[in-house]
């Protein structure tokens, strides 16, 4: 099946005119996030680590919410279907459209973030753990999608998006009780442990195998249903 | 107007940005011979004359304000004329790849010859001395990673997010409001906003050098972008902030005689680690003042076009980013001379901007280099 490039532009470009709004606030509280962890004080890395961790989850949710679920309930697919778009153009476009406003503060805040680890005075090894958080972040946001794009209903969208999220305490905590991991985020060197690394690339290999197997059903699928 | 500057290039501005990078580079080989940085500053040579310090904070308090409202005037132009995605691609280009490729440069080159200067310089200033001691420890403490005079690079590229993000919000309406109205209201207003910004960081405000967003910078150099962008949409402020020029003249000359005898009673360091409420608010207004009354002599004077300020704005580019590791080698080198220190200041400045227009005029004027630097 051939893809309908210039309509499937024309989607991502539609959604990022209506998600533009909450990605400028996301990205203003990202800069402030970071400039308090620029503070180098204890009590701003506590702040700006916590308005980091609410932007980037903030941002994985509003951007699914706002470009399958509420598109959804409004009846907007209707309209979409009456376009020559083809099931493969529409899920590409949603998944292109979500990958990039959810890329944009995600490499922002990432970059920042890694930066802040590397060239303040707090230590290095919180570059590994770091990574970590980020990894799960985006493996959370992964599920999300993919289940915001499988299921019609709004409550188990939402109930992914909440509940995928959520976990990110136990696994937090989970992280703290490996002592590869935990006792290496007070070293001032970045050390990559067997653990960490594990986890790491588990958590990157499973989010683009979840979004790759979406796509992939999403592609066989001959109508909109 | 306003489409007269959409369409035009406006040459005071081109001109203007030529000449704050040149001062950047006269600034920069000054702080050798001031008394206020002698402990601070790598290069501070043996001599140094409080003469010195009388002139470069006044330039220190206009240079780089000058320079960020006329990138917040042009950013603004560009997204008028060539869109969001115009303006981002050119940012990119112009900016983010040159910071790129050249911090790494800029960082080795400055350590390289400051280490150098540490090991060999027989007469060296109090930061050499500490280098010295530093890398003769068993274990020596690696060199902080800052983005030296580079960090202009770094905020220009922040101040685009945050113009991008302030318009999509809609925010930019109420300076849009403020900037239509009497200009009193702009130049009494401003300083008052700043002034808790330079009130959190020590007078003179230093440089804003870490890789991470300060809030200070962010509300101080952020508000000339701003001034900036909004002078773009409403020209006219300029027309209308003429008339108080002679006003804002004699309050320059009144403040900047309080400020440096302020800065005399309240040095830098210990018992001074920010400025104190007073200092802030002379050296907010006197930033606001002297950079509009810049602009306006500028407007007045540089409009013409002139072969010279045109080559000097060509070249600024590319002379600002290469100035400091060469006038760095050469004030090192000097240290040891015993030689006055303005013929000093003078050879280290001079050779300076020799080697760097040299260097443009071979690699960049003539090369695909100038696409990006040039």
């Amino acid at each position: 099946m051939k893809l309908n490039l210039p309509l499937v532009r024309l989607l991502v470009v539609k959604d990022w005119q209506l998600f533009q709004k909450q990605l400028a606030t996301y990205v203003l509280a990202g800069i402030v996030a970071l400039c308090f962890l620029g503070l180098a004080e204890s009590w701003a890395f506590y702040v700006g680590s916590l308005m980091l961790l609410i932007v980037m989850v903030a941002a994985a949710c509003f951007s699914i919410s706002t470009s399958l679920v509420v598109e959804r309930k409004e009846q907007t697919l209707s309209f979409v279907m009456s376009l020559p778009v083809s099931p493969l153009d529409f899920t590409i476009s949603k998944l292109a459209g979500n990958l990039i406003t959810f890329a944009v503060p995600f490499v922002i805040l990432l970059g920042g973030t890694l930066a802040t680890v590397l060239l303040t005075p707090l230590p290095d090894g919180l570059f590994v753990y770091a990574l970590l958080i980020f990894a799960y972040i985006l493996f959370a946001f992964a599920i999300s999608l993919s289940v915001a794009m499988s299921v019609e209903s709004e409550g188990w969208a939402t109930f992914a998006m909440i509940g995928s999220m959520v976990l990110i305490n136990p696994y937090i905590m989970a992280l703290a009780q490996i002592p590869d991991i935990d006792q290496r985020t007070r070293v001032d060197a970045v050390v990559w442990t067997l653990p960490a690394v594990g986890i790491l690339i588990s958590l990157v290999v499973l989010s683009i195998a979840v979004l790759g197997a979406t796509t992939w059903f999403h592609a066989r699928k001959p109508a909109f249903n | 107007m306003s489409s007269e500057l959409s369409h035009e290039r406006v040459h005071y501005l081109d001109h203007l940005r030529a000449l704050a990078m040149l001062a950047g580079v006269l600034f920069h080989a000054a702080l050798a011979y001031s008394p206020l940085m002698s402990g601070y500053f790598p290069t501070a040579d043996r001599q140094n004359s409080p003469w010195v310090d009388a002139v470069v904070w006044g330039s220190h308090l206009v240079r780089m304000p000058l320079f960020f409202l006329i990138a917040g005037f042009s950013a603004a132009w560009m997204l008028e004329r060539r869109g969001a995605g115009g303006l981002f691609r050119q940012r990119m280009r112009r900016i983010a790849l040159p910071l790129v490729v050249a911090w790494p440069l800029v960082h080795w080159a400055l350590s390289a010859s400051t280490v150098w200067a540490a090991r060999s310089v027989e007469n060296p200033s109090a930061v050499l001395a500490l280098v010295r001691y530093l890398t003769e420890l068993p274990d020596p403490p690696s060199a902080p990673i800052t983005l030296a005079h580079l960090w202009f690079l770094y905020y220009l590229l922040l101040f685009t997010v945050l113009h991008w993000a302030f318009r999509t919000l809609g925010l930019a309406r109420y300076g849009e409001r403020a900037i239509r109205g009497a200009a009193a209201w702009v130049l009494l207003g401003l300083p008052l906003l700043v002034a808790p910004a330079l009130a959190t960081v020590s007078a003179p405000h230093p440089a804003p050098e870490s890789p991470l967003p300060q809030f200070w910078a962010i509300a101080f150099y952020g508000a000339f972008f701003a001034l900036g962008a909004f002078v773009h949409g409403a020209p006219d402020w300029l027309t209308r902030a003429r008339a108080l020029a002679p006003w804002l003249i004699v309050g320059c000359c009144a403040l900047y005689a309080a400020f440096l005898w302020r800065l005399d009673a309240e040095p830098p360091g210990e018992a001074h680690p920010s400025a104190s409420w007073t200092v802030a608010l002379l050296e907010a207004f006197l930033s606001v003042w002297l950079t509009v009354l810049c602009l306006l002599a500028g407007q007045r004077l540089l409009q013409r076009p002139s072969a010279t300020l045109q080559y000097l704005a060509r070249s600024s580019y590319w002379v600002y980013l290469l100035h400091l590791p060469i006038l760095f080698a050469l004030q090192y080198a000097l240290m040891d001379f015993e030689l006055a220190w303005p013929l000093k200041f003078a050879l280290a400045g001079a050779g300076t901007l020799a080697l760097c227009l040299l260097s443009y005029h071979l690699l960049v004027a003539r090369t695909p280099l100038r696409r990006f630097v040039g």
